[in-house]
C-alpha cells in the first residue's frame, strides 16, 4: 500500500487563489491532517461548497462532490448515511454554510451526523469580488456595504454550540501546524464537528489581515466544561480572540440512531426483500 | 341484485370517516369484489366537512362514479351537502337527532333510513366517535354480506389496540348490522379469482420503490405523498433502508443526490410547492449525472392552492424545471398498478441513464384506495443498475474517467466513493472527464452533448401511448395520468348508448414519443384532450412535438377528479 502524504493528496492543478490567501494555509493543513490520519485518495469523501474555498475541489486528490452553493451539509449527510464507514469532510465558507446554507447548518448540528465541517471564515464573498458575508462585523465596509455593515454578524461558534454540534472549535489559517492538529482532532471526533477557521482575505479585506489576527489570537488552555461556559468563551471577540476547542461532547450520531445501519453500510446491502409476503399482507 | 354500489359517508374530521372507508373496502375486497375509495377533506384536522366515497362492484372498474346509492350522514351537513348527488332509489341514512328529513325534502325519490346512531353507541357506553362503526354494520347488512366478513376486518384493524377495543367495536358493529329490517342493496356474487389487496397510490409507489431496492429517501411532509412517508418510516427497520425527514425540500433533494452518488437507489417525494424548492437540486443531479427518482404528487396550485385537492397542473413544470439543459424522464402512472410498476421502471431507468426520473402522480391517485390483485405487486422484479465502474474502466495512466466522452450513448460508468482506484470528482461546475472544473469551449460543448445524447438513447426504452377502444371510433380521447380511469368509465357509458370511442393514453411522457404520437394522432378526425388543468398541458406538448393541434378540450380544474358522467355530458 502506498503511503499517504500531503503531496499524494495533491492534484496536478495549480491553485488559483490570490497570492497570500488564507485558503493556502487551510489547504495545506487539511492534507497534512488527512495524511496523519492515513486517509488516502480512495478512502474518503470531501464535499465542497461554492466560493473561493470550493475551488480547493480541484486541488485535493480525493473523492469529491462539489455541491451547489449552500448545500454541502445535506449532500454530505446523504452520502454518510449510505456509507457510514467512509470518512466525510466538508469544506465550506461563511456565506456557503451560514448564509445560503444556514438552515442546513442548524439541522445538521441537531442531528449530530459523524461529519466534520471546516468553515473558511473571511467575512467576505471573495468569488463575487468582495461583498459582506454573514460573519462580517458591524461597520465593516465592503462593496455591498459602502457605509459599513449595518447588521450584527453571525457567530459560527455560538450558533453551532446552541444548535447541538458536539465538537466546536476555531482555528487560524495563519497557523498551519496548529490548524492541522485541530483538524485532525475534529475529524477524529465521532459526531458533528464544526471548525470555524479565521481566514484573511488579502484582496477584499484590508482590516482583518494576518497581522491583525496575530495580535489578537490566543490558544485556549482547556475545553470549557459545559455549554454555558463554552458560549461565554465563544462570545469573546475584539482585542483577544480565542482559538482551540470550545465544546466537546460524546453523543450518539445520526448514523448510530438508524437501525438499518446497525450491521453494514446501506451501500453494501442486498436489494431484495426477505419477506415480501409479510409486507403485502398489511394491505389485505 | 346490484352489480355496483356507490356509498358515501360524511361527517366532521375526527369522526373516523377515512378509516370506515378503508374497512368497508377490505370487507368486500377480501370476498373478491372490486373496490375503490376516494376521500375529500379540507386542510384541517378537526371539524370541517369530510367525506369518503366507496364503490364496490362485482366486476373490475376504472374510476369512481358520481351517482350515490347510499349516503350515510354522521352530521347535518352531510345530508345537505350531498343531496344533489342522490338518484331515484338512493338511500339516506342519518341520525334523527341531526335533523328530521322527510322524503319530500329531496329532489329525487329517495328512501330514508333513520338510524339512532348516538342512542346505539350510548347503549354500550361507547365513545360517540364510534358511530362510524354502527354505520359500517348497517351498510354491510344492506349490501347482503355476512357479518363475519366485517368482523374479521374489524378484528385485524383494532388488534393492536387490544382485545377490549376489538370486542367493543364488534358489539357496536353487530348492533348496526342487526338494525335494518330490509337488505335493499344486495350485491351480486363476486367473481373471485385471486387474492385482492386494498392499497393507495402512495403505498403502491412505496412498494414499487422498495421492490426496486430503494435504500434512501429524504421526504419533507406534504400532501398528497404523506402515506409514502408512513410506509417507508414504518418499514425502515425491517427493510433496512433509511428514511430521513429533512429540514426542507432543498435539503431533501440534496441528501438524496448525495445518497445516490454514494451508491444506493434514492428518492424524494413532494408536491408542486416542495418541488419548486427542489429545482436547483434537480439541475445538480443533472450535471453530476446522479440517478434519482422523484415522486411528484400534484395538487391544486398556484402557491399553497387547495392543498388537499387534486390537479394535473405540473406536467410542463417538471419538463422544464431546472436551470441549464440536461435530460430527464417523466412517467405518469394512470392507475394503481402503474403507480407500482412505473416506480420500479423509474429506478431502473434512473440507473441506466444516470438521470432524474419523475413519477408524476396526483392527489386522486395517491390518496384513493383501490383493490389490486396481490400478484400485481409480487411478480419478479428485474434490477438494472446500469454501467458501473470496474478495473478496466480506467484509462492508461490509471485515471478513472467518470464522465468519459468515449461513449456513443452518452452514458459513462460510475464508481462510488471508497472504491479503490475509482476516484473521481462529482462537480456541480461544468467539468472534464474526471470531474475537474472546465471553462474550455471544446470540453464544454462535448460534455453538454454527452449528457444530451442520452435523450436519443432513452428513446428505445420509452413506451408508446396505450390505445383502448374501437379503431372505427368517431371520438378519440387523448389523456395522461389518472384521468384515464374516468375516461374509460365514460367510454363504457357511451358504448351503452351506441357511441364508439377510443382513448390514446400517455403514461410515458418525456422524452415525448413524437413519432408514435404523430402516427396515432394524425389520421384521427375528432380528437378530444381530457386533462385536469386549465390550459391543456398535454395538448401543448403534443403540439410542440408533432405540430398537431387538438382543438377540443375537456378541462377540469376545480380540485375534484373527473366523474365519468361529466365527461359524457361535456361531449
Amino acid at each position: 500500500m502506498s503511503t499517504v502524504t500531503p503531496d499524494s493528496l495533491k492534484t496536478n492543478f495549480l491553485p488559483t487563489w490570490c497570492p497570500g490567501c488564507g485558503d493556502f494555509g487551510i489547504w495545506m493543513a487539511l492534507r497534512d491532517a488527512l495524511a496523519n490520519l492515513r486517509i488516502g485518495s480512495d478512502d474518503g469523501l470531501i464535499v465542497y461548497g461554492i466560493g473561493c474555498h470550493g475551488n480547493m475541489h480541484d486541488w485535493v486528490n480525493m473523492y469529491a462532490i462539489r455541491a451547489l452553493h449552500g448545500r454541502t451539509l445535506p449532500v454530505a449527510q446523504g452520502a454518510k448515511l449510505v456509507n457510514h464507514k467512509l470518512p466525510v469532510v466538508i469544506i465550506s465558507g461563511d456565506g456557503d454554510c451560514l448564509g445560503e446554507g444556514g438552515n442546513h447548518f442548524i439541522h445538521a448540528a441537531k442531528r449530530n451526523p459523524d461529519l466534520t465541517v471546516f468553515i473558511h471564515n473571511n467575512e467576505v464573498y471573495g468569488l463575487t469580488t468582495g461583498q459582506a458575508s454573514p460573519t462580517a462585523q458591524a461597520g465593516f465596509k465592503t462593496k455591498s456595504t459602502p457605509e459599513g455593515a449595518v447588521d450584527e454578524p453571525v457567530n459560527p461558534l455560538t450558533l453551532a454550540i446552541a444548535s447541538g454540534a458536539t465538537f466546536v472549535a476555531r482555528g487560524f489559517a495563519g497557523d498551519m501546524q496548529g490548524l492541522s492538529a485541530l483538524m485532525k482532532t475534529a475529524i477524529e471526533h465521532k459526531g458533528f464537528s464544526v471548525v470555524d477557521i479565521l481566514q484573511p482575505c488579502v484582496t477584499f479585506d484590508k482590516v482583518h489581515t494576518y497581522q491583525w489576527y496575530r495580535q489578537r489570537v490566543y490558544k485556549l488552555e482547556t475545553i470549557p466544561e459545559n455549554k454555558i461556559k463554552a458560549l461565554e468563551k465563544a462570545m469573546e471577540w475584539g482585542d483577544r480572540i480565542p482559538l482551540g476547542v470550545f465544546y466537546k461532547e460524546n453523543k450518539p450520531t445520526s448514523e448510530d440512531r438508524e437501525s438499518a445501519l446497525a450491521d453494514k453500510p446501506l451501500v453494501d446491502l442486498p436489494l431484495t426483500i426477505e419477506n415480501l409476503e409479510g409486507l403485502l399482507n398489511e394491505f389485505y | 341484485m346490484m352489480d355496483s354500489v356507490t356509498w358515501k359517508i360524511g361527517g366532521e374530521a375526527g369522526f373516523g370517516i377515512m378509516a370506515s372507508g378503508t374497512m368497508l373496502c377490505r370487507t368486500f375486497s377480501r370476498a373478491g369484489y372490486h373496490v375503490m375509495a376516494t376521500n375529500d377533506y379540507p386542510s384541517l384536522i378537526r371539524g370541517g366537512h369530510n367525506f369518503i366515497t366507496v364503490r364496490i362492484a362485482t366486476e373490475e372498474f376504472a374510476s369512481m362514479n358520481r351517482d350515490v346509492h347510499i349516503l350515510v350522514a354522521l352530521n347535518y351537513e352531510s345530508v345537505e351537502k350531498h343531496k344533489e348527488e342522490l338518484m331515484d332509489g338512493s338511500l339516506v341514512i342519518f341520525d334523527p337527532k341531526d335533523g328530521e328529513w322527510k322524503e319530500g325534502d329531496f329532489q329525487k325519490k329517495v328512501k330514508l333510513l333513520p338510524v339512532p346512531f348516538r342512542e346505539i353507541v350510548g347503549k354500550f357506553t361507547a365513545d360517540p366517535v364510534m358511530r362510524n362503526t354502527v354505520a359500517l354494520g348497517v351498510t354491510v347488512a344492506l349490501l347482503g354480506a355476512p357479518f363475519e366478513r366485517l368482523s374479521s376486518v374489524i378484528t385485524d384493524q383494532f388488534k393492536k389496540k387490544g382485545e377490549e377495543v376489538v370486542k367493543q367495536n364488534l358489539t357496536i358493529a353487530k348492533a348496526g348490522y342487526d338494525f335494518p329490517s330490509e337488505k335493499s342493496f344486495v350485491l351480486g356474487p363476486s367473481k373471485k379469482k385471486e387474492r385482492l389487496l386494498v392499497i393507495n397510490g402512495s403505498e403502491a409507489v412505496g412498494v414499487g420503490a422498495v421492490r426496486a431496492g430503494l435504500k434512501f429517501a429524504a421526504i419533507y411532509p406534504m400532501t398528497p405523498i404523506n402515506a409514502l412517508i408512513t410506509f417507508l418510516a414504518d418499514h425502515a427497520k425491517n427493510l433496512k433502508l433509511v428514511y430521513k425527514q429533512p429540514e426542507d425540500e432543498i435539503a431533501g433533494i440534496n441528501m438524496a443526490v448525495g445518497a445516490s452518488i454514494a451508491g444506493v437507489r434514492s428518492m424524494v417525494a413532494t408536491s408542486g410547492g416542495g418541488f419548486a424548492l427542489m429545482v436547483e437540486g434537480l439541475s445538480f443531479a443533472g450535471v453530476v449525472e446522479a440517478p434519482l427518482v422523484i415522486d411528484m404528487g400534484m395538487r391544486v396550485g398556484p402557491a399553497t392552492g387547495m392543498p388537499t385537492y387534486t390537479e394535473q397542473g405540473e406536467l410542463q413544470f417538471v419538463i422544464h424545471a431546472g436551470h441549464g439543459e440536461f435530460p430527464r424522464i417523466i412517467l405518469a402512472p394512470s392507475d394503481i398498478g402503474e403507480a407500482y410498476s412505473l416506480t420500479v421502471d423509474a429506478f431502473n431507468l434512473a440507473d441506466r441513464y444516470q438521470v432524474p426520473v419523475f413519477v408524476l402522480t396526483d392527489k386522486y391517485l395517491n390518496e384513493s384506495q383501490w383493490s389490486l390483485p396481490q400478484s400485481a405487486l409480487s411478480g419478479s422484479v428485474e434490477i438494472d443498475r446500469g454501467k458501473l465502474f470496474s478495473s478496466d474502466s480506467k484509462n492508461s495512466n490509471g485515471e478513472f474517467k467518470r464522465y468519459s466522452l468515449d461513449v456513443s450513448d452518452g452514458i459513462s460508468p460510475r464508481s462510488f466513493p471508497g472504491m479503490k482506484k475509482g476516484l473521481y470528482h462529482a462537480d456541480s461546475y461544468e467539468h472534464d472527464e474526471v470531474g475537474h472544473v472546465t471553462e474550455d469551449t471544446s470540453m464544454r460543448t462535448k460534455m453538454s452533448l454527452k449528457r444530451l445524447k442520452k435523450l436519443e438513447a432513452m428513446k428505445k426504452d420509452m413506451k408508446a401511448p396505450k390505445i383502448v377502444g374501437d379503431s372505427e371510433a368517431e371520438i378519440t380521447f387523448v389523456s395522461w395520468g389518472s384521468s384515464k380511469g374516468p375516461i374509460l368509465e365514460a367510454m363504457k357509458l357511451l358504448a351503452a348508448k351506441g357511441k364508439k370511442t377510443r382513448l390514446i393514453h400517455f403514461s410515458w411522457l418525456f422524452p415525448f414519443p413524437a413519432e408514435e404520437a404523430t402516427k396515432l394522432l394524425s389520421p384521427v378526425t375528432r380528437l378530444i384532450d381530457v386533462e385536469q388543468n386549465a390550459t391543456g398541458q398535454l395538448a401543448s406538448l403534443i403540439r410542440e412535438h408533432t405540430g398537431i393541434l387538438i382543438k377540443e378540450k375537456i378541462l377540469k380544474f376545480d380540485g375534484r377528479p373527473f366523474y365519468p358522467e361529466e365527461i359524457v355530458e361535456k361531449l
